[in-house]
């Protein structure tokens, strides 16, 4: 039976002589993969609506003998032109694609997930600062993905974070430790307590409320080092599209 | 008892079996037919079904056409296949494909010197000559910016682009990138790098709108906006 919802096309590959082999996000479903028969002919069916981060109403079903889905039809609800306009917005909006894809593969679902990936796509759109995109995407995407990082207590001695002073972050711990259990370095940053409860209110936010943020320089670059390296542990690999950024 | 993070690396792990799972769906070429057919007929299947576009009953259509036609006929293809493999090969000036460096567009003196059209791709490239309209020279970058395909700015040919514009004393570019995510970005990508490079360049976009034939009813919001800010007076 076919089902329609929401879509945010992920990738396309041409398939054969007009047909397109779609990967699409969905807020029920996750990350699933269709095929368009004659997607590159029709001016119906998928009238412009299978361009990359295109946000669609797809309507498909699955197949009898195949994992892969058929997709009927789709309406295009949104391009987010601003990510045409210059390479870092494509190459930010192709990381969080990665991203998505390797926290959520076929088969996780998580609802909050697509409304994060649309709303970042709607940030980059209106030209909101793509540091601080990034970042939001990341910290929330691993905690929706069940990697948070843990901000309670240090995770070598045990003693409560009380939200004062400087912390140090355990990538293979997946928390923070005191000073006195660890030094700072390259492969345990450190952050400041502003920063620690920055990094708290982006990971505990349902929504995508930039009003609650108030990130300056100097947090942004403590966060970095510290997504990177959680994200590189937790995922085992680095992401291809992390270059281009 | 499991701690947090030790039962998340045990999520992980399963997420990465399922993850994989996904993924042999979505690539379905894989060599087959082990043992069914004779060797060296399997061997043809497998090379046919590394071609782009060609599945397993493609490939043994195609090899089993080529088992039954005549001797010379497969013996003309073969050697088509060897013969473009060698002889073909990039021109120096507009990276067209050709047997003959520089191309015979490139060497032409009745094309209109100073205006390059820059495309995507050869086939591209061919659909504007095809279309006899265009008297100028061409760049072919050979793909568009793809972070999720690992193109960035260094794997096209942009830097040769710019070498071309002093040496030819170029004074427009039009940039003909096909109007997807990634075209649109390279064409932005472009024209702020020609544009900072050489003031006085002129650097038009082909325009886009509603295809001769289309029917408004079917277009998306977005080509009728494209279409309705890039509307022109009519001339008769």
């Amino acid at each position: 039976m076919a089902h329609i919802s929401p879509a945010i096309i992920m990738r396309t590959r041409d398939l054969g002589e007009s047909d397109l082999l779609v990967t699409f996000f969905t807020p029920d479903r996750g990350q699933l993969t269709g095929i368009a028969k004659g997607a590159r002919k029709s001016r119906k069916r998928f009238a412009n609506c299978l361009d990359l981060f295109c946000l669609v109403n797809m309507e498909y079903e699955p197949q009898r003998k195949s994992s892969l889905f058929f997709l009927h039809s789709g309406k295009l609800v949104k391009t987010f032109c601003g990510l045409r306009t210059d390479f870092s917005s494509l190459a930010l909006a192709s990381y969080l694609v990665e991203l998505t894809e390797i926290l959520f593969p076929t088969g996780v679902v998580e609802l909050d997930m697509f409304e994060l990936l649309k709303n970042s796509y709607n940030s980059l759109n209106e030209g909101r600062n793509n540091e601080i995109i990034r970042i939001f995407f990341e910290a929330r995407a691993m905690m929706l993905a069940g990697y948070g990082i843990n901000f309670e207590r240090c995770c070598k001695c045990g003693r409560t974070y009380t939200g004062k002073g400087r912390a140090v972050f355990q990538a293979d711990k997946g928390g923070i430790s005191c000073l006195g259990c660890e030094h700072e370095s390259r492969l345990s940053p450190g952050m400041g307590a502003d920063t620690i409860n920055q990094f708290k209110v982006m990971q505990s936010e349902t929504e995508t409320k930039w009003g609650k943020l108030s990130l300056t320089g100097e947090m942004i670059e403590e966060i970095k080092p510290v997504l990177k390296l959680h994200i590189e542990y937790r995922t085992d690999r680095r992401l291809k599209t992390a270059k281009y950024l | 008892m499991l701690g947090f993070h030790e039962e998340l690396d045990i999520i992980k792990v399963s997420r990465k079996g399922s993850s994989n799972s996904g993924r042999d769906t979505i690539l379905p070429k894989a060599e087959t037919f082990m043992g069914i057919y004779p060797p060296s007929f399997e061997n043809l299947i497998n090379q046919f079904i590394r071609l782009p576009g060609i599945g397993q009953k493609s490939a043994t259509r195609l090899a089993l056409y080529i088992l039954r036609s005549n001797k010379e006929h497969v013996e003309n293809l073969a050697d088509s296949l060897i013969e473009v493999k060698e002889k073909i090969k990039f021109c120096s000036i507009c990276f067209n494909f050709t047997d003959n460096d520089p191309c015979p567009i490139c060497l032409n003196e009745n094309r209109a010197n100073g205006i390059i059209c820059v495309v995507e791709t050869p086939g591209d490239q061919l659909a504007i000559e095809e279309s006899g309209i265009f008297k100028g020279r061409y760049h072919i970058l050979h793909g568009v910016l793809s972070p999720l395909d690992g193109i960035g700015p260094a794997d096209l040919k942009i830097g040769e682009l710019i070498s071309r514009i002093d040496k030819e004393g170029i004074r427009e570019i039009i940039i003909a990138t096909n109007p997807t995510t990634e075209g649109e970005t390279t064409a932005s990508f472009l024209f702020k790098l020609l544009s900072e490079k050489e003031s006085s360049l002129q650097i038009t976009r082909i325009a886009l709108g509603v295809p001769m034939g289309g029917d408004l009813k079917y277009m998306d919001r977005m080509t009728l906006e494209h279409s309705l800010k890039s509307r022109v007076p009519i001339h008769l």
